[in-house]
């Protein structure tokens, strides 16, 4: 694949099956005190396919966040659609979930209240609740810490926390922003593994947000990689088997060409 | 610190006080009522009735009541004037001066005009004494307000809590220090007002009492009537304030023990 094939978004993503969420246009101002008005997003256009895990990398302020708070509802675009199998899609259309880039728990309860938190606010009945904070517990690694304080927990046990209230909520497509970035890397390859396993066996749909590039290389299907005048430059696939290892030298290579590209297009 | 501990070294500064009192009393018996004398002058007035007839009891309830339903009335305007001040910017621009304005305000100032506007009788007290202490409920609850989570509210309103839950669980949590330090320091400013209001003002309740035996130079029966008051207001906060801080806060990494300031 050349160069330029690979640069237009859309001729990859044409055709594609009817669950493919896809961001068109969007643009986003922000009013800035002293600044202005700034562009955050520029005409962005994303494809999240069904079942796919994809990966936005960007630097630091260049609207990762809040391209993820349009999709979620959080934040209203200036400009552009979403579509769904050729119908325009609302935030509440869809069935999302979203990891936070700080855990955002509730200190003032207990891990499995935490959960019961999104149970109650997504109306799930409550006799479902013990059951579902159980199996999600159980499924990040934390069956054994429900009647704990998210005070008492380690950074990594925290970001947990939020990965099953998240999926407490079985929905289909997970948002993750940055989630492992405050960890160590140790924690965070461990986590890295867990959240593939997941994703695997639940079936689920990721987008994950990163400035990490090997981070990105080992989690996803394919890469958007967004520049810090808010437009997205580039979608990249990963083309690795899976599972993948950490010290496969593919992932190595890849990481340095998507390093490369991204240099001549962010740092000038 | 252990319990054991804690009540040993609570138990040994009460003994060191009460030896302090019993030296001074006998050394400046011009200015300290003697620790005997202040003891059956205690008496007295715990087993005898006092002026109208009314037992020490009826003086103390009249001095609670009126305490604690100004402690209601401004912890409730006061909670709302300063979660409306910290969650909405005209207003805070438009009020903060007013409400330090009303800080600056004398207590004495406004029970003598509650005193000329509504006359010698409790409601100038029932008055007074919110008005006293509503700002610094206020003020308490602004500083609150100003720090609650944006974070957490994102949080709440992607998953799609409604305004009770965000309230309850969200909302309240937060302010829930700011809420006992309010409660705190209305008390503690409130039962100064309140002695204020029954001294000039009327005559029943602890300040009136103080009023009267300071008319009759009676220092150890005043000492009797201060050590009431005082026992009452550590009742409150050891009784009720400190264990129900302790279980609100149950969560915080370091609840251990008592930690009666914040
Ligand atoms: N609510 C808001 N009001 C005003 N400006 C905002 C708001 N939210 C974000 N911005 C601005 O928009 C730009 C992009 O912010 P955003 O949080 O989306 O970046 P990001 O790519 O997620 O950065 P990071 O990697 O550091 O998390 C920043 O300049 C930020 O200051
Ligand atoms: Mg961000």
């Amino acid at each position: 694949m050349t160069a330029a094939e690979e640069n237009q978004p859309s001729a990859e993503s044409s055709g594609t099956s009817v669950d493919t969420l896809e961001l068109r246009n969007i643009v986003k101002r922000f009013e800035k005190p002293g600044q202005g008005e700034i562009l955050v997003l520029d005409g962005v256009d994303l494809d999240v396919e069904g079942g796919a895990f994809v990966s936005l990398l960007g630097p630091s302020g260049c609207g990762k966040t809040t391209l993820m708070n349009v999709i979620s509802g959080l934040v209203t675009q200036d400009q552009g659609t979403m579509r769904r199998g050729g119908r325009d899609v609302a935030p509440g259309d869809l069935s999302l979930g979203y990891i936070f880039q700080e855990p955002r728990l509730l200190n003032w309860k207990t891990v499995s209240e935490n959960i019961e938190f999104a149970l109650e606010a997504r109306d799930i009945p409550e006799s479902e609740w013990q059951e579902r904070t159980d199996r999600y517990l159980e499924m990040v690694g934390l069956g054994d810490e429900g009647d704990n304080y998210p005070t008492r927990l380690s950074g990594g046990m925290k970001q947990r926390v939020a990965i099953a209230r998240a999926l407490a909520i079985e929905p289909e497509i997970i948002l993750m922003d940055e989630p492992f970035s405050s960890l160590d890397e140790i924690t965070a390859r461990d986590l890295r593994e867990e959240l593939l396993d997941i994703w695997k066996q639940e079936e689920k749909t990721i987008l994950f947000v990163t400035h990490d590039i090997n981070e990105a290389v080992f989690l996803s299907d394919y890469i958007y990689m967004m520049n810090t005048q808010g437009e997205m430059f580039a979608r990249r696939n990963v083309n690795i088997d899976r599972p993948r290892q950490y010290d496969d030298p593919a992932i190595a290579q890849r990481e340095t060409e998507l390093y490369r590209e991204f240099h001549e297009n962010v740092v000038h | 610190m252990n319990r054991l501990q804690r009540s040993s070294y609570t138990a040994a500064s009460i003994a060191a006080l009460l030896a302090l009192w019993y030296a001074g009393g006998i050394a400046f018996p011009e200015v300290l009522p003697g620790l005997p004398e202040t003891v059956s002058a205690l008496i007295v007035v715990l087993t005898e009735p006092g002026p109208y007839g009314n037992m020490f009891y009826f003086h103390v309830w009249k001095t609670i009541e009126m305490l604690f339903a100004a402690l209601i009335v401004s912890m409730i305007a006061g909670t709302f004037l300063g979660i409306a001040l910290g969650r909405n910017e005209t207003l805070e621009s438009t009020l903060s001066m007013w409400i330090y304005g009303w800080l600056a305000i004398p207590s004495l100032v406004i029970v003598f005009v509650s005193a000329i506007w509504i006359g010698f009788n409790a409601n100038s007290g029932y008055f007074a004494v919110p008005v006293v202490i509503t700002p610094f409920i206020a003020l308490n609850m602004w500083e609150g307000a100003r720090t609650l989570d944006t974070d957490l509210a994102e949080m709440a309103e992607f998953f799609g809590a409604g305004r009770i839950q965000t309230f309850k669980d969200i909302i309240v949590p937060q302010l829930a220090p700011f809420l006992f330090a309010s409660f705190r320091s209305g008390l503690s400013v409130g039962w100064k007002i309140t002695l204020l209001v029954e001294a000039f003002l009327l005559t029943r309740g602890v300040g009136f009492m103080f009023k009267r035996y300071f008319d009759n130079y009676d220092l150890p029966t005043m000492m009797s009537w201060l050590i009431i008051f005082v026992i009452f207001l550590i009742i409150v906060e050891y009784g009720v304030l400190a264990p129900l801080h302790e279980r609100v806060m149950e969560w915080r990494p370091d609840a251990e023990g008592v930690r009666v300031t914040e």
